[in-house]
């Protein structure tokens, strides 16, 4: 036990070292892992079979060469293209609205409210005659924080009860997985709204609701499949041969689970996002002042029927932002799969 | 190694299965989330009204009062937004599912670039499409309508906002019972007209006596209530008696009663303690009712007046029908037999309700949802009437920073009126004071601080404050006002080097916090009634405001004998106050209102408090 945990490097890369057959073993291991998230893990016959080591490795110099052979794989399909450019987008305009918009955020004019979309205004301007493209710009960095840090969020407390709900324990298992199918019924808009009671209109609100309430999920979706790893006959071995409950779940457990996980993340940060357009619509969100993509679509929705444009663009850029962050998910999913994405096993051996 | 690839292909099979089914069972959760949202809104959202009783704080807190233009829930056009968005992800996930069986076959048959571009290509257009299909709906919703050929109709639907809560005149506050019932079903001894001035009604004529402490009241002839019971002076009598020994709604403003009697059966006489200037204008809203003191009705569902109309139908929060009474004692019988009230919270629905000719009258329209009406002068007519709404910026008095009077001027000389006015469609009035044009005392006070951000940046150096070192206030005011406010007053402060901290609130909070508790920078509200001079007289207000001169000149013009004295001394104080800028007045909010062309006798002032209806009359276009 003390030698796994002074050297668990070392004992990984021994098994590294191994044959073809290891690397066959390890991704049928792996293989598992979509029937386990489906939730009916039992409908099939998937026992997995015995792996001497994960499909993960610790990042090295190769950690580098398969984030390339990853985001290689993504560039190569059209879904991972446009999702790749647009969140690429989103991030070189976040990063830009915080040292330069086209109008400055704070300059209203009332004599041109509602103006349509003209070369002073690329898009236009809202109720108060601000510009909405400069709007949308500064936007889109509150709703890049806010995804990151939902999804941050959601990452913790959801992979701090999925060990809980997969523990030896009889006792903390059954009480979380109650816990989580509990808690699980409470809308994230009740939680939000609970919690704006006290905190007023803020980002954390929408933050740890979301947070909150996407971590949930995501122990509930990858619970089956982190069973499975956890009652699989290596993490057993790993067990016997001294392994401590900590080691088989980062080792074992976890990276077993992490395609549902990483999808359902994905899944978690395009949901923020319309969370957040809701929330603000709703009050509780971003507060009255501070730019966000819910802000440009909660003021000018009452008018959609006389100016439906105003309304368009809002809405557009959140479409597109979302289906991005969804597809994103799915090709990511794919890309480090080493079963399907062939050119990652290449790397890995 | 042929093992191994049979392993795969086995392993691709499951895998495409397995990503299916997770796919069905993943995205419900985030779906039930979205859900979620949808349903919360309407609710959430229609809280109601936002009005401050000057006079009367915890009338305010009832709910109901009156109107504002900004705040409105918009449920159809939320809706239509997010089956927009949803509809994307509905693309996106049957995409998703697309890819992983094409995927397959790439993998096998190598790859087929153009296929995949073509997928981005499909959501692009369905997004585009999606978007077309909105600006499409909306340009045919204003397509002309066929209306029947005919004579004046016997119906009239007019679309209200405030839905009174009961019935019940003596016990249930709010403006909106005001507006469906005085005139209307119920009369007063005396009545308000359209320019917000005393006219007769149950009192033909009345004398004030020379001490005005005492006033004379000659009654109609012949009157009647609906139900047929005769009405003279002990019904005038009885009902001011009940109003004052149970404290019914609006007995706090009969200031200085002392008696009521009846001399004969068609006189009556009303005596006070000292003399009260606003006596007969209380006396034309709720206090000068007169009620059969033999009827026996639910005041919460029913109403038994002597007015042209009777109640035939109460639907709560929804509708009320009048239909016209046929023992009305006056000479002029109501022009139209049933006029229904429906009542809109959400303004979007309101107004597809006139587009479809489900109401003929909409009071009040949104400024910004009116131009299409405006536009269309073949069907429609626009118009707006004067009101007595103050949208006040309150500057807390007692305020660390606002106490000071340099920095309260400076707010005031660097808020530019008419640009506030024109944004929100032009229809408002500026207002320089604390009176606006229909009540007494009123004076045009523009130009006591005219729009000057110069000026204003010379008050704020000279208050201590500089660029490097700027002012920070915080502006409190309820949500139903909506953002725009808020935004536009930041940025006109920002101009003079004051950096506004917006915090939009429950109106709840506001009562608590800002009328309650004193606990503010800046506040905004809109201070709807008549005649609430009053509040700049009382140090104790939320403004804290305390003016030694201006409670003296209030004091004197309630006890002048004649309205001209009155008048001069409300006149003097208001400049008083408005020089003091303990606030400032944005405008003056005026209501507008859309009918369809053929509606006449529709009143346009103050039509949220006050709304007699029996010159109503509609002819549909041929």
């Amino acid at each position: 036990m003390a030698q796994h945990d002074m050297l668990p490097a070392e004992t990984v890369h021994d098994g590294r070292l191994g044959i073809s057959d290891v690397v066959a073993g390890s991704c049928q291991a792996d293989a598992v892992g979509p029937a386990g998230a489906e939730g009916s893990p039992q409908g099939r016959d998937s026992s997995p079979r015995p792996a001497l080591h994960t499909p993960d490795e610790p990042v090295s110099l190769k950690g580098l060469g398969k984030l390339a052979v990853v985001l290689r794989s993504m560039w190569s399909q059209g879904e991972g293209r446009f999702a790749l450019v647009v969140l690429a987008c989103w991030i070189v305009v976040s990063l830009a609205s915080i040292v330069w918009t086209p109008k400055k955020l704070w300059e209203t004019d009332g004599y041109h409210v509602w103006a349509p979309p003209s070369a002073d205004h690329l898009l236009g301007t809202d109720g108060t005659g601000a510009d909405v493209f400069s709007w949308l710009m500064a936007g889109a960095r509150t709703n890049l924080l806010i995804a990151i840090l939902s999804v941050m969020l959601a990452g913790v407390v959801g992979v701090t009860l999925l060990m809980a709900m997969v523990s030896r324990s009889k006792m903390v298992s059954a009480i979380s997985v109650v816990a989580v199918d509990a808690l699980i019924s409470i809308p994230t808009v009740l939680i939000a709204l609970i919690l704006a009671v006290p905190m007023g209109a803020s980002i954390a609100v929408i933050i740890l609701a979301c947070g909150v309430g996407y971590g949930l999920n995501l122990a509930r979706i990858a619970r089956p499949q982190a069973l499975l790893a956890a009652g699989s006959d290596y993490a057993v071995s790993a067990r016997a041969s001294g392994a401590s409950g900590g080691y088989v779940l980062f080792r074992h457990v976890l990276p077993n689970s992490l395609p549902s996980i990483m999808v359902q993340l994905s899944l978690s940060a395009g949901t923020a996002i319309l969370a957040e357009s809701g929330l603000t619509y709703l009050g509780v969100g971003v507060p009255s002042g501070v730019p966000s993509w819910g802000h440009s679509l909660s003021t000018s929705v009452k008018l959609i029927d006389v100016y439906p444009l105003t309304v368009v663009w809002p809405g557009l850029t959140v479409t597109v932002v979302v289906v991005a962050l969804n597809l994103f998910g799915d090709v990511l999913r794919q890309a480090i799969d080493p079963i399907v994405n062939t050119a990652l096993r290449k790397v890995a051996a | 190694m042929p093992k191994m690839t049979g392993a795969y292909n086995d392993n691709d099979a499951t895998d495409e299965m397995a990503e299916d089914t997770t796919n069905s069972s993943v995205e419900p959760a985030p779906d039930a989330h979205d859900s979620d949202t949808v349903n919360a809104t309407p609710g959430a959202i229609e809280n109601g009204s936002a009005m401050v009783n000057a006079s009367d704080a915890s009338a305010a807190g009832s709910g109901s009062g009156a109107i504002s233009t900004s705040g409105s829930s918009t449920d159809p056009s939320l809706n239509a937004h997010v089956k927009h968005v949803r509809g994307a992800g509905a693309v996106s996930r049957a995409d998703s599912r697309d890819s992983i069986h094409r995927r397959g076959t790439v993998r096998s048959g190598g790859g087929v670039r153009g296929v995949r571009q073509g997928v981005i290509w499909t959501i692009f257009a369905i997004v585009v499409v999606v978007a077309m299909i909105f600006v499409i709906t909306f340009a045919k919703q204003q397509a002309p309508k066929v209306k029947p050929a005919g004579k004046p109709a016997d119906t009239v639907t007019i679309g209200l906002k405030l839905a009174p809560t009961n019935l019940d005149i003596r016990n249930q506050s709010g403006s909106s019972l005001d507006q469906a019932l005085i005139g209307n079903v119920y009369e007063g001894l005396v009545a308000r007209s359209v320019d917000n001035k005393v006219v007769p009604a149950i009192a033909k004529s009345w004398v004030r006596t020379p001490d005005g402490k005492s006033y004379i009241f000659h009654l109609n002839d012949g009157m009647s209530f609906s139900n047929g019971d005769k009405l003279d002076a002990s019904d005038v009598v009885w009902s001011i008696d009940e109003l004052m020994r149970n404290g019914y709604q609006g007995a706090d403003t009969l200031l200085n009663f002392k008696s009521i009697t009846a001399v004969d059966e068609r006189t009556v006489r009303l005596d006070l303690t000292a003399p009260y200037a606003d006596l007969l204008w209380v006396l034309a809203g709720r206090p000068g009712l007169v009620l059969d003191k033999d009827g026996k009705v639910d005041m919460k569902t029913q109403a038994l007046g002597s007015g042209p109309y009777t109640v035939a139908k109460y639907v709560p929060n929804s509708s009320l029908t009048l239909k016209a009474n046929d023992r009305y004692w006056a000479a002029t019988k109501p022009a139209t037999q049933t006029i229904v009230l429906r009542y809109f919270s959400d303004d979007n629905a309101a107004v597809n309700a006139l587009k479809s000719g489900a109401i003929q009258v909409l009071a009040p329209i949104d400024q910004r949802l009116v131009s299409p009406f405006k536009k269309d002068t073949d069907h429609y007519v626009v118009a707006s009437g004067d009101d007595t709404d103050k949208y006040v910026l309150a500057m807390n008095c007692a305020g660390e920073k606002t106490s000071d009077r340099r920095v309260r001027q400076a707010i005031r000389y660097a808020i530019n009126h008419r640009e506030l006015i024109a944004s929100r469609g032009g229809a408002d009035k500026p207002l320089g004071g604390p009176i606006p044009s229909l009540d007494p005392g009123y004076e045009d006070l523009n130009d006591v601080y005219p729009y000057n951000p110069d000026k204003a940046r010379e008050l704020m150096r000279q208050a201590g404050y500089t660029p490097a070192h700027p002012l920070e206030l915080r502006l409190t005011y309820a949500n139903i006002y909506g953002t725009e406010l808020g935004d536009q007053l930041r940025s006109q402060l920002k101009a003079v080097g004051i950096d506004l901290k917006v915090n939009v609130v429950e109106f709840s909070t506001w009562l608590q916090d800002v009328l309650k508790n004193h606990d503010y920078d800046l506040s905004l509200v809109d201070h709807n009634e008549s005649h609430d001079f009053a509040s700049w007289a009382n140090p104790k207000y939320y403004y804290n405001y305390d003016n030694r001169d201006v409670q003296l000149l209030y004091g004197q013009a309630m006890v002048s004998l004649n309205d001209k004295d009155r008048d001069d001394y409300l006149r003097r104080a208001a400049r008083r106050v408005s020089e003091d800028a303990p606030a400032d007045w944005l405008f003056n909010y005026r209501i507008t209102t859309a009918m369809e062309k053929g509606v006449v006798g529709f009143p346009l002032n103050l039509n949220q408090t006050l709304l007699p209806l029996s010159l109503v009359k509609y002819t549909p276009l041929v």
